[in-house]
């Protein structure tokens, strides 16, 4: 049994379909769910997280049914949304300590010792959580969520308004939870980041989920290398197996293959044999971002501008 | 739910720590009492502090539970309450937190009033006067602040909230008996004032002055908080975001 498994989970606001009958299945990896704004990352979120109830279908995590099970699930659940919430006029301690009453933990102040010093806090736990920086506060939101050691861990956005050292950190946070066994679904916008730290990725888009697969695989399906090879002499329609001649431009010619690196020196090799002289020599592998501008059609971000999120994005930037 | 208890004493945390809040808590009854208990040029009763008193006391339990609704709006619009909600307590804890601590903050501030009013030559010192003048302050905070955190969690924004929280503030001040008696009110105003649930609570407080055991007012009160508290735990236990 997996830790997360989708069954046709929809979810409709009115006319509009924020989820379209979704089948996944998600166990002991970082899946991440990749999507424009509005493609319905966050609803989806909020249905295996129980604050929000399916229209149809349905979804068991840790083996308990959403719909007919909610308080099993929250048991054995984390949730840490966007909004980076944390009590700014708690010490990071209290914070924790808070959460580890709610869950009902034994000796909630060992528990916040060991998972604040686990999120690297153990120095600042009793400043006010005021004085933290934005990667402090989501590494404390982290610590909140750790206190009663959830099988399945949900993150909305992690890393939205980190700088770029906040954002290598909690990765490597989550992907070393991901080793002790830990399941990790996380939504992002940040393709870099979802190449680098997930297992798997699905990509959705107006609800529907269009791909799923590890990152590799996406690319690898997505499209081909590119290699590029500026050289002068005349082009004799040389070519190696695997590869394809794109185009010439001026000196530059243009060649597709699906494994660049390797092909790349041969077909350089070649072309000196045939008499041109190589002057510079390119290879340029599809990222993510190729896959989901493949994947997802291009589109104006036409959802409502929100603009409280504006705002705190503003607010953490300062 | 002990969770109550956990929801409780973080709020009650997040308010001692910002010290204006207190400072504030503190100041407002005492102005309320002194400008409008002293400097209104009114002789409606042989004592109006005995009169305002119990007025003031109502009012006070009034703006807490008006304001406190906006705290639970607050965990809505900053993301406390997806959190909360995800979590395996009973969701009724939250509420019943959110309505403990604004209850026990409008206590703290009529105490203070209390005292005000004493010094100030009110007489209010019958332990048993006491006892039953709190216990309506309670009830009707309970009643009120119940009210107010389920407004919170239906309407969308701390905008939208500021405004139902203005549209019946003033009326319910204004239309109820804690400034005048009914005697001294036109005919309308009397017969709003008498269905307002804020006179309710005053008049209760009036009649236990006298040395009456307000049955009505107490009966009325708990059977109110019990119908308002279940149709709350139930919008509470549907709650999304």
């Amino acid at each position: 049994m997996s830790a997360i498994e989708i069954t046709g989970l929809t979810k409709t606001f009115g006319t509009l379909t924020a989820v379209d009958r979704m089948d996944l299945s998600i166990d002991r990896e970082i899946f991440g769910l990749l999507g424009p704004n509005g493609s319905g990352k966050t609803t989806t979120v909020k249905m295996l997280t129980t604050i929000l109830s399916p229209t149809s279908g349905d979804a068991s995590v840790c083996g308990h049914s959403i719909t007919r099970d909610p308080r099993k699930v929250r048991d054995r659940i984390s949730y840490v949304p966007q909004d980076m919430a944390v009590d700014a006029k708690l010490t990071g301690r209290e914070n924790v300590i808070f959460f580890a009453k709610l869950y009902g933990v034994k000796r909630p102040r060992d528990i916040a010792d060991e998972v604040l010093s686990k999120m690297e806090l153990g120095d600042r736990a009793d400043d006010l959580a005021r004085t933290y920086s934005g990667g402090m506060r989501r590494r404390l939101e982290l610590a909140q969520a750790l206190v009663h050691d959830p099988e399945v861990l949900f993150l909305d956005e992690p890393t939205i308004g980190l700088d770029v050292a906040g954002r290598k950190k909690i990765w490597e946070h989550i992907i070393d939870l991901k080793d002790n066994g830990m399941t990790v679904f996380v939504t992002t916008h940040y393709m870099d980041e979802a190449d680098y730290a997930c297992d798997r990725v699905g990509i959705i888009d107006h609800g529907v989920v269009v791909a799923n697969a590890s990152p590799e695989a996406l690319k690898a399906n997505c499209c081909s290398d590119i290699i590029s090879i500026r050289a002068d002499g005349q082009y004799q329609d040389t070519v190696i197996e695997g590869v394809k001649f794109i185009g010439q431009n001026g000196d530059e010619l243009k060649f597709e293959a699906p494994s660049g690196g390797e092909t790349g020196f041969a077909l350089a090799r070649a072309l000196s044999d045939s008499g041109m002289k190589i002057k510079s020599f390119a290879i340029r592998q599809p990222t993510l971002d190729d896959v989901f501008l493949s994947l997802v059609a291009e589109q104006e971000d036409t959802g409502e501008f929100d603009y409280r999120r504006f705002r705190t994005m503003l607010r953490r930037r300062g | 739910m002990i969770q109550t208890f956990y929801y409780l004493e973080r709020d009650f945390r997040r308010w001692v720590r910002g010290k204006i809040n207190v400072v504030s808590a503190l100041v407002m009854p005492a102005a309320w009492l002194i400008f409008v208990g002293l400097a209104l040029p009114i002789r409606f009763t042989d004592n109006y502090l005995d009169f305002i008193t119990p007025g003031i006391l109502v009012l006070t339990m009034l703006g807490a539970s008006l304001q406190g609704g906006a705290l639970l709006m607050f965990d809505k619009v900053l993301g406390f309450l997806p959190k909360f909600l995800a979590m395996p307590a009973p969701r009724e804890t939250i509420l019943f937190g959110k309505i403990l601590f604004i209850t026990l903050r409008g206590l703290i501030q009529s105490t203070v009033i209390l005292i005000f009013a004493v010094v100030l030559g009110a007489h209010f010192l019958d332990p048993l006067l006491l006892i039953q003048t709190y216990l309506i302050l309670m009830i009707f905070g309970v009643l009120l602040s119940s009210v107010m955190t389920t407004v919170a969690l239906s309407l969308e924004d701390h905008d939208s909230y500021s405004a139902f929280n203005a549209m019946i503030s003033m009326p319910l001040f204004f239309t109820s008996s804690a400034l005048m008696p009914y005697d001294q009110m036109p005919g309308w105003l009397a017969t709003i004032a008498r269905l307002n649930p804020v006179s309710y609570a005053i008049d209760g407080v009036r009649e236990v002055q006298v040395g009456i055991f307000p049955v009505n007012t107490f009966l009325g009160l708990i059977v109110g908080t019990i119908i308002v508290l279940a149709i709350s735990i139930s919008v509470f236990r549907k709650a999304t975001v």
